[in-house]
């Protein structure tokens, strides 16, 4: 009859029969671990209380985060005025870019549409312009110069 | 260097990567045997290991020296372990005695136990034991560490560490006895 295993009659062994670990493993461990050490150590006091709070916590925290810095760039970005972002938007094209769009399409817009006669329209009397003959006319015109007249 | 000097030369900066290395040279074998036993694998005991001693570096400053630094590496070393094969646990949704199997199958790729059936199924035996109850074998059993000391390691009480450890031992003689009858 084969005697049953008793554990005290067993021959005791400082640790379990593995496989040790490799030759000059504990040579080097140190050195590993203080370089693990000086590369965590930047960024030890940020991350500390961090990991120190829960995982539900942590997740919480991160959604009032996310959820706060949104609701602040709604509430801190200025309102845009009504009806100025079209002009503005407009102003910023240059006046060159314009004439050719204008010219390009199929609107029949012609140069002469495109004139600008500010000095003319102010400087005109009203009665003189309604009954002017057209030698008048013709001498206005001249009189302006044509840079300033037209674009 | 007695650990007196360790944690004093440690509170110098000056001085704080002498002695920390020292530590680390004083209790390295002790850490990763011990976390060796738990994980059987010499990468995972290895990754363990460098965790403990940086949990070591990053909180020996506010050490209180209510316990020996002995007993507070082998408590950091302890829960490390516990965490880590209950993560592996949970991440691969395996029950208790997958993992048993695991370590089973790790210890069996071991050349070193070629040979050696009876201290082959003890191996196996152990392996088989809930995570707490094979740590409490380990210190008592190949550690042969004193229950007071064991209890300040586990926070458990030492009479529930006696009877752990007996309970161990008749399930490991009754699993070698039981699964291998000829022996």
């Amino acid at each position: 009859m084969p005697t049953p295993f008793r554990l005290d009659e067993h021959p005791r062994r400082p640790h379990p029969p593995l496989a040790p670990p490799p030759d000059r493993y504990f040579e080097q461990l140190p050195m590993r671990v203080m370089q693990r050490v000086q590369a965590d150590a930047p960024g030890e006091t940020a991350r500390g209380w961090l990991t120190a709070l829960s995982a539900p916590v942590r997740t919480a925290l991160a959604s009032v985060v996310v959820l706060g810095g949104f609701a602040a760039s709604v509430l801190l970005s200025p309102a845009p005025a009504p009806g100025t972002s079209a002009a503005a938007a407009l102003a910023q094209v240059p006046r060159e870019q314009m004439v050719q769009y204008l010219l390009a399409s199929d609107q029949r817009v012609t140069l002469t549409d495109l004139a600008e006669l500010p000095a003319a329209a102010t400087a005109l009397p009203t009665e003189s312009y309604l009954h002017a003959s057209d030698q008048e006319v013709q001498d206005l015109l001249d009189a302006q110069p044509t840079e300033d007249a037209y674009l | 260097m007695e650990d007196q000097e360790i944690l004093a030369k440690f509170r110098d900066p000056a001085t704080r990567n002498v002695a920390f290395n020292q530590l680390v040279r004083k209790y390295q074998q002790k850490v990763y045997w011990h976390v060796r036993k738990m994980v059987v694998s010499h990468d995972d005991a290895d990754d363990l290991t460098q965790d403990v001693f940086v949990k070591v570096w990053n909180h020996l400053e506010n050490f209180r020296q209510d316990a020996s630094l002995y007993t507070w590496l082998y408590r950091i070393a302890t829960n490390e372990c516990l965490s880590f094969l209950q993560s592996k646990r949970r991440r691969f949704f395996l029950p208790l005695n997958d993992v048993g199997a695991e370590l089973t199958a790790k210890l069996e790729a071991d050349d070193s136990l070629a040979g050696d059936e009876v201290e082959l199924k003890l191996q196996k035996a152990i392996l088989r034991l809930p995570d707490k109850q094979r740590l409490v074998f380990n210190l008592r059993y190949y550690d042969e560490m004193p229950y007071e000391q064991m209890a300040e390691v586990t926070g458990t009480s030492v009479g529930a560490l006696k009877a752990s450890y007996h309970h161990a031992v008749k399930k490991i003689e009754q699993y070698v006895n039981h699964q291998f009858p000829n022996d």
